[in-house]
């Protein structure tokens, strides 16, 4: 190593942290546009209308709930269960429960479970 | 003769050749998004309009009204099932510019028969160009048909009401 001029060392280090953070923001714009298409796709593949429709044909059920006698019931609940998991490969039940006073109105809780295998959701719901 | 100047440059142009390298490779990747099958965006649209028209097509024109204009057509059985498809595909025509002929559309319909089982049949006729090749998306709507005869939907008890799957397979030709 004789020689070498050893001047301008700083100007070279300071170089070289320069290049290193270029690189690391460089990686991070690489990445962000990954981040943003997964995130993006999750939410897309989310079965947003499958689970609103079935909540509605649910709540249809329980509008004539009163007027059904126990066998149409069964029959009623067996038509969702068996044809999402024919039609619609998604696991389904619901139930529900005793009415209760809800800030003046007589609601029964309603629990829906749907798994199709990837999106499980469950909720009970007061109808 | 050999001599041992130098080493310190061969050091530094092996680092700087291995830092352009990787600057190239980061600086390309940055400018291209690698998206892999882009196809199930337009898919996911044609499916979000079907699924939209079908929800459309199961509202009540108006509180007085008790049947939404799907249950009738589903209803209508067999041969309500063209006018389903008719009014579905010009409902999902509704749109500003140019008329949109490429939809076609096909009609199923899946209901639990007196015996218990699950029982899907064709409402719609078949699509004389279907060759069963092509990019189709499903789109489903649960009906609630009420008490009362129907017609053309063999085997369901109508003495009380029914959870039915309308299914509608959706496709560009």
């Amino acid at each position: 190593m004789a020689c070498m001029n050893e001047d301008g060392q700083w100007i070279v280090l300071m170089g070289l942290l320069t290049a290193l953070a270029l690189f690391f923001l460089a990686l991070i714009i690489n990445q962000s546009a990954l981040v943003g298409q997964t995130t993006a796709e999750g939410v897309l593949e989310f079965p947003k209308n499958d689970i609103r429709d079935l909540r509605l044909a649910i709540f249809d059920y329980y509008d004539d709930y009163g007027e059904l006698t126990l066998l149409q019931q069964q029959h009623y609940v067996d038509d969702i269960v068996r044809i999402s998991l024919e039609r619609k490969n998604a696991v389904v039940y619901f139930w529900d429960g005793p009415q209760q006073d809800v800030s003046g109105r007589m609601l029964r809780p309603v629990t829906i479970h749907y798994y199709n295998g990837v999106t499980k959701y469950d909720e009970t719901v007061y109808y | 003769m050999v001599n041992d100047a130098g080493q310190l440059y061969t050091m530094e142009g092996v680092a700087a050749g291995v830092i352009m390298l990787l600057t190239a490779y980061i600086v390309i990747s940055t400018t291209s998004v690698y998206t892999p099958g882009d196809t199930h965006i337009p898919d996911m649209q044609l499916e979000q309009l079907g699924s939209d028209v079908l929800a459309m097509m199961d509202t009540p024109d108006n509180r007085e009204e008790e049947e939404s204009r799907l249950v009738v057509l589903v209803k209508g059985g067999v041969p309500g099932g063209d006018t389903l498809r008719t009014e579905f595909l010009n409902n999902c025509k509704m749109r500003a510019g140019g008329d949109d002929d490429d939809l076609r559309a096909q009609v199923y319909l899946t209901y639990r028969k007196m015996n218990g089982d699950v029982s899907t049949i064709q409402l719609s006729s078949s699509d004389p160009g279907f060759t069963g090749r092509e990019n189709t998306v499903r789109v489903t709507r649960w009906v609630h048909l009420p008490r009362g005869s129907t017609y053309g939907l063999d085997n369901l008890d109508s003495s009380r009401p029914h959870a039915v799957l309308v299914e509608v397979l959706l496709w560009r030709a």
